[in-house]
């Protein structure tokens, strides 16, 4: 597969302008021999039709784990010039701020005797699947502040601890939020929904550190050799869903009125200096730290489970970090020698911000951001960090997980549930989820090997393999 | 009237058909529904759905967007459908029951309506209607 793209290094490859009429940059694809068997030709049309977009800067670039999505690829990274670039849901998705968590533990691995008793709490305790509504019932004013402040309301309304608030990425709470934005509607979805999981690929992970690449990062970020960690994967829920199909509507008429030219729907876009524009970002900042306080919650919930089962402190169990990846931003880079204003799309795609970059907290200003990098169910996850070579060649960006080679259908007939669910088991590690179904779309084999994603990522230098993680037991939405 | 499910690699594929175009919408929100809430019977529950849009397209995407809407708002499981269309306006009766995760548990959660992908055609008489959800 990947007709049509021309080798440019051993892990670089381009399609080049006039793939696709309109063209106004070329597209980077970074993939090994082995993940370019997996490119669908979608995927490479995908990200030709992003290299059509208004205001695009360099290129349309594509991380090792690019799969077919609607709209940008999943695995999508673009930068629009903030005076005359465009801004698009199609380039976040509907799940916005959907992201991922790391917690660390003081636990190792002879400390988790009864796994099964701690899996099964953990999937009574955080609302998971289709319908899972939480306990709590915010009021509208709570809603409100919890869109202004993200992570921090959480904490300050009794879900965490302070040192939460500077692991996250934008401190857990994006600027610009515009309420305005969020609809009834949305609220209306957002309201039974703060602490919940979620479905499809989301999950609550119980893990093992099971080896260190760099022992000085991993000491600085937390971590150590045999550690019991927990990962956390969940966006913005319905509320989130609703603000992009609530602005896709409103994008879609303003393409025309700003006489845009798209050759996919999807793509739905406005000058980012425009009124429609700065809406739909005042509204996806709303519902990115939603989301922010989402995973807070739930880590709360988590934290008082393990504390409960093991006698550990809720204190013993700080923030690794806490990464986006579906989510637009107004950032600085240097493009040609000059500092840039861009607003970076990351559609499945993780910021990766180098080593002493301003935006990180001090503490990481030798080591870059930790990058928290999810494998799909059953297989490794991995901790890397931000680099240099980021910034200057993905606009500090890096992968977001495994990506999907095999579709859900595909899944259902090639693969058991039960049986995906008895060889995990054979394997130590425990799998809890609402259906048999659910555990076949996501069984190991289709996903990419998460090894050779972030070998990639690693041997390009656009983030730095810092510890390996694997899986004890999984909670599946 | 009928749905199938087609390959696609991170997100779900409908391939509808119906002998009108207000069959096939029905169909459609079917398809949505059943995937997210199996087991649905159409109990108790009515609610009423008017949407008008720029074109058929957008119609069905804001039709099945207010289903999705519905459904995670009210907690409700859809299952029947009846649809009627003029022009771009869309008026459709919406049957099902209060969703509970016992009975209508295990289904994945469709978070939007793709415009990537969404195509309405004929194949002779028959409407057939593409659809790309994400899930």
């Amino acid at each position: 597969m990947g007709e049509g793209i021309k080798k440019i290094t051993d892990l670089e490859w381009e399609v080049p302008v006039g793939f696709t009429p309109g063209m106004r940059v070329p597209g980077r694809f970074f993939l090994s021999e082995l993940l370019r068997k997996s490119l669908e030709p979608g995927a490479i049309q995908q990200l030709a039709n992003v290299a059509t977009m208004p205001g695009i800067v360099k290129y349309a670039l594509a991380m090792p784990d690019i799969h077919w999505g609607y709209g940008f690829p999943i695995g999508g990274v673009a930068a629009f010039d903030i005076s005359t670039g465009v801004i698009s849901p199609g380039g976040v998705g509907f799940d916005i701020n959907c992201g991922v968590r790391l917690l660390a533990t003081p636990l190792s691995v002879q400390d988790l005797k009864n796994r099964r008793e701690l899996v099964e709490r953990l999937y009574q305790a955080v609302p998971t699947g289709v319908g899972a509504k939480a306990d709590l019932r915010l009021s509208g004013r709570e809603l409100e502040e919890m869109m202004l402040a993200g992570s921090r309301w959480a904490v300050e309304h009794g879900y965490g601890i302070p040192g939460d608030i500077a692991r996250c990425e934008e401190q857990g709470a994006m600027k610009g939020v515009d309420t305005a934005g969020v609809s009834q509607k949305a609220r209306q979805r957002g309201f039974p929904q703060s602490g919940t999981l979620g479905s499809g690929n989301h999950f609550l992970e119980i893990q093992e550190v099971k080896e260190i690449y760099d022992p000085k990062a991993a000491s600085i970020f937390g971590i150590s050799q045999g550690q019991i960690t927990v990962m956390i994967h969940c966006g913005s829920r319905g509320l989130g869903h609703q603000v992009c199909t609530d602005h896709l509507r409103v994008l879609e008429s303003a393409t025309k009125k700003y006489g845009i030219q798209l050759p996919d729907r999807q793509l739905a876009c406005a000058p980012v200096t425009s009124p429609e524009g700065k809406a739909y970002f005042g509204g996806m900042a709303a519902a990115a730290n939603y989301a922010w306080a989402n995973r807070q919650m739930i880590t709360d919930t988590t934290r008082k489970v393990l504390a409960e089962l093991y006698g550990i402190a809720y204190e013993e169990m700080p923030l690794v970090y806490d990464v986006a990846h579906n989510v637009a931003k107004m950032e600085v880079h240097t493009v040609d020698g000059k500092e840039m204003q861009v607003c970076v799309h990351r559609k499945g795609a993780t910021r990766a911000f180098g080593p002493g970059s301003p935006d990180l907290p001090s503490e990481f200003a030798e080591t870059g951001q930790p990058v928290i990098i999810p494998g799909s169910m059953g297989t490794p996850s991995f901790l890397l960090c931000g680099t240099a070579v980021a910034m200057e060649k993905t606009f500090g960006s890096t992968c977001h997980g495994a990506g999907r080679v095999t579709s859900r259908t595909q899944a259902k007939k090639d693969v058991r549930g039960k049986d995906i669910r008895d060889q995990l088991a054979r394997e130590g590690i425990i799998v809890r989820a609402p259906s048999e179904a659910s555990i076949a779309e996501e069984a190991p084999q289709v996903y990419k090997p998460s090894e050779e994603v972030v070998r990639v990522v690693d041997a390009l230098g656009i983030s730095r393999l810092v510890a390996k993680l694997v899986p004890l037991g999984v909670i599946k939405g | 009237m009928s749905y199938e499910v087609l390959d696609h690699t991170a997100d779900v594929k409908f391939r509808v058909r119906g002998r009108t175009l207000p069959e096939a919408f029905a169909e459609a929100a079917r398809a949505v529904c059943e995937t997210m809430a199996p087991n649905c019977m159409p109990e108790g529950i009515v609610r009423r759905i008017e949407v008008e849009s720029e074109d058929t397209e957008s119609l069905l995407a804001d039709f099945l967007s207010e289903i999705l809407f519905l459904s995670d708002a009210e907690s409700i499981a859809f299952c029947s459908f009846e649809v009627e269309i003029r022009g771009n306006r869309l008026a459709a009766l919406c049957r099902g029951e209060e969703f509970r995760r016992e009975k209508h548990g295990g289904g994945a959660e469709i978070k939007g309506i793709s415009y990537s992908g969404l195509s309405i055609y004929r194949e002779g008489e028959i409407y057939v209607l593409d659809i790309i959800v994400d899930v």
